[in-house]
């Protein structure tokens, strides 16, 4: 079993992810956009529609707008799993050596491993803390749970266990898995050499349910990161104005005069006399 | 429209902040609008499809349109049902039925998607929350489709932009290739497609209609105004909303008496005398297109230079984001098309009308129509006209794109008596807004502007329901009597001396 899970399966899972992730982006990709369907006020140009999106990935600004008591358990969970997956890459790469790789000088070998030990059970902390609370508000809130289906649970639940497995690896001595033997297994992963799973019930388990995560991760709604992109590639853009002043009239608003409105430039058109037909 | 419909006895509207406190559930059996009759679909060219057919037929078209629409992919495949949009949904606000919600309406299409287009669905099936199509489910798609206004809140709110009116627009689609269509929808998109406007107005009509207009305002004003219909060498073509001809004359007489004004060279297409276009809430692959052919080859023959649009929330955003795609041609750049607000806006930043506002003391407050506050991105100018035309101006919070619908949108202006009391429901969060102004507490009517005909026509009975003591105008209704005419006026009351 242990050999199915470290050996064989971490290959099937990533088939599985990287095969899923792209078909589902490149048929988002290929469906037509048949019309213009922005929402305004319209950003001024693509780098306002590029800055507005990317303050909404930063900040989660419209939950932070409209919903505070979700954006409380949202945001920190989100900003913990970015910093939870940089911790992985590099905790592990560096053999927990990555703030003094950074600032050799400043911090020492041992000041950086108890760092990187530290930051790691405090944002671990974070995200167990923040998705508890999002399945708190999932069950408690009646209008939330009329429109959840079993799976939104159960993705909450799984994030759960899996952070509740890493917490708990951090926190009690003999149940962690020290660096060196962490990357010397998935290096020999990676290098197509499987090195066995270390003798820790804990690192199985927690390797077992992330890649179950991987598996589920494109056919679910976990796959909103790219949904959030694909969709403001549709709904933030700019607009041009077609225009303003009229044709043949007596009274005509001077040319090129520009006012601002809600994100629309709006120019005036010096219309030509034209000569009417027949004369 | 016969304004009032039938008044539900011993029916109290309830404050948003009451209704929050009872439990979000779904209700029995939904309400919903009477279908058209089989007379009325023949007309529009469709046969209902049987019930034994509609599933399949259901999930054939839900499947030719996930290539064609991307927007409708993404909202089934990336929402997380996080619950944003339902407190910042008009309907939701005043029914707590978690199914008259965005998220609720998008998962009645959802559930089906997943059960047949997904992997997951197919190998999990409840887990995941798919299930069957049945006809139950579609007739919950005809009750709840109807109740989304189409307003674009959710859009707004969504932290992905999700926009679920692509949603229920597709919906509302499928059930018209089904035959489920309300009798408002389709008994206006039979008079749009036979007499070119939603009042089954004739030329004749409309000509006779429009020469009383010019009385009125001779009599007003004290001197005449043309309504030119079908004038060659026109140099623009104005489009009004047909509910101007009829219940709102003020907003055509402003237009009117704002191209004579700036001495402008206009006039009324008699085939297309209607802004809006129901076509694009209940068939957007003929009726709408339909409508944009007719309009622009009307135009085309009258040698219009360019084309106005009147005030009409839905036709305009229907005009503005759809036409160009829709019409077969790149339209754009031939006759360009704008709307009246933007115009009048651009004459009153570069100082070229002279408007009195102390000819409106009342107090009075914006509500910006979703279509242009959230799809044309008009609110600005809206502000620079209206503080121009009014003494007393008063913001309505939230405002501008955070404005809530008036509950009336996209047509659920249904007077039957299941859906009447849905109506004042949904209006609800706007009758507190309007109230929260103080526009309402005078002895004298404030004034509520509210430039949209769909808006119009809602808030007319639903003032009196929610008991406000405010007018309903449109925003040209006060630009027309704002605009001063020197040397043309013959002017009337308090102004008289200071206008001389």
């Amino acid at each position: 079993m242990a050999y199915f899970i470290g050996t064989i399966l971490p290959y099937i899972t990533v088939a599985i992810f990287l095969g899923g992730l792209t078909w589902h982006l490149w048929r988002w990709t290929a469906a037509r956009i048949p019309h213009f369907i922005a929402l305004s006020p319209f950003p001024k140009s693509w780098a306002g529609s590029v800055g507005f999106i990317v303050w909404q990935i930063l900040l989660f600004w419209n939950i932070l707008k409209f919903d505070r008591r979700l954006w409380i358990g949202a945001w920190p969970m989100h900003v913990a799993i970015g910093a939870i997956l940089g911790g992985h890459i590099l905790g592990i790469y560096t053999l927990g050596l990555q703030f003094h790789m950074i600032f050799p000088y400043a911090i020492s070998e041992a000041l950086s491993e108890s760092l990187s030990d530290l930051l790691g059970k405090t944002i671990g902390v974070i995200f167990v803390a923040a998705a508890a609370y999002l399945l708190y508000r999932r069950f408690a809130y009646d209008r939330v749970a009329a429109i959840s289906a079993p799976s939104d649970y159960l993705h909450l639940l799984l994030l759960l266990i899996i952070g509740g497995i890493g917490v708990y690896m951090r926190f009690v001595p003999g149940a962690s898995l020290h660096y060196d033997e962490a990357r010397h297994f998935l290096a020999g992963l990676f290098l197509f050499r499987p090195e066995p799973l270390p003798d820790n019930v804990f690192f199985l388990l927690h390797f077992l349910f992330v890649q179950i995560l991987m598996i589920i991760f494109p056919f679910s709604k976990l796959m909103h990161p790219f949904g959030m992109l694909w969709n403001r590639w549709v709904v933030n853009r700019p607009y041009e104005e077609p225009a303003m002043g009229i044709p043949g009239a007596q009274i005509v608003a001077p040319a090129g005069v520009i006012y601002e409105d809600s994100g629309r430039t709006i120019r005036v058109e010096h219309w030509p006399r034209f000569p009417v037909k027949g004369v | 429209m016969s304004g009032h419909g039938p008044k539900p006895e011993g029916f109290r509207t309830i404050p948003t902040w009451e209704v929050a406190k009872q439990p979000a559930e779904r209700p029995r059996k939904p309400a919903a609008p009477h279908p058209a009759t089989k007379k009325t679909l023949r007309e529009l060219g469709i046969v209902e499809v049987p019930d034994e057919h509609k599933i399949q037929v259901a999930l054939e078209r839900l499947k030719e349109q996930i290539k064609e629409r991307r927007s409708y992919m993404l909202a089934m495949e990336s929402c997380v049902k996080c619950g944003l949009c339902q407190e910042n949904c008009h309907t939701f606000l005043g029914t707590r039925d978690p199914d008259d919600s965005p998220v609720g309406r998008a998962d009645l299409i959802r559930k089906v998607w997943k059960r047949y287009f997904t992997v997951q669905g197919r190998l999990f099936g409840k887990l995941v929350g798919a299930e069957d199509l049945t006809l139950e489910t579609l007739q919950k798609w005809y009750a709840y489709f109807y109740h989304c206004t189409e307003c674009r809140r959710c859009g707004h709110v969504c932290p992905f932009g999700i926009d679920t009116c692509e949603v229920t627009m597709l919906g509302r689609q499928v059930l018209f290739w089904l035959g489920m269509i309300p009798a408002l929808h389709a008994d206006t998109d039979v008079a749009i497609l036979k007499s070119g406007n939603h009042m089954k107005l004739t030329k004749a009509g409309a000509i006779d209609t429009l020469e009383f207009l010019s009385d009125e305002i001779e009599e007003e004003r004290g001197f005449r105004v043309e309504f030119p219909v079908d004038k060659p060498d026109s140099d623009i073509v104005y489009v009004p909303s047909s509910a101007d001809f009829m219940l709102n004359p003020d907003t055509l007489k402003g237009a009117a008496l704002f191209f004579e004004y700036i001495g402008a060279n206009w006039t009324i297409l008699s085939t297309m005398t209607e802004a809006g276009n129901f076509g694009f809430l209940s068939d957007q692959y003929r009726v709408q297109r339909e409508l944009y052919r007719r309009l622009l080859e009307g135009a085309k023959q009258l040698g219009a230079k360019k084309i106005i649009w009147g005030e009409c929330g839905h036709g305009w955003r229907a005009a503005k984001l759809y036409m160009r795609t829709m019409a077969d041609m790149n339209n754009w750049w031939h006759i360009p098309v704008v709307h009246i607000h933007d115009e009048i806006a651009t004459y009153i930043a570069t100082n070229q009308l002279e408007l009195d506002p102390s000819r409106i003391p009342q107090p009075a407050t914006l509500h910006d129509p979703c279509n242009y506050a959230r799809a044309c991105g008009h609110t600005d100018n809206m502000r620079i006209i209206i503080k121009a035309c009014v003494s007393d101006f008063r913001e309505m919070q939230p405002n501008r794109e955070k404005n809530f619908c008036c509950g009336g949108g996209s047509g659920v202006l249904f007077d039957d008596p299941e859906m009447y009391p849905m109506r004042i429901r949904f209006s609800q969060k706007k009758a507190e807004q309007v109230r929260a102004t103080g526009v309402a507490d005078g002895a004298e009517p404030g004034i509520l502007c509210a430039p949209c005909s769909i808006c119009k026509a809602q808030l007319y009975p639903m003032v009196d329901e929610h008991e406000l003591n405010v007018e309903v105008k449109g925003l040209l209704d006060l630009v027309g009597k704002a605009l001063v005419f020197r040397g043309k006026e013959r002017l009337g009351g308090t102004n008289n001396e200071k206008n001389q």
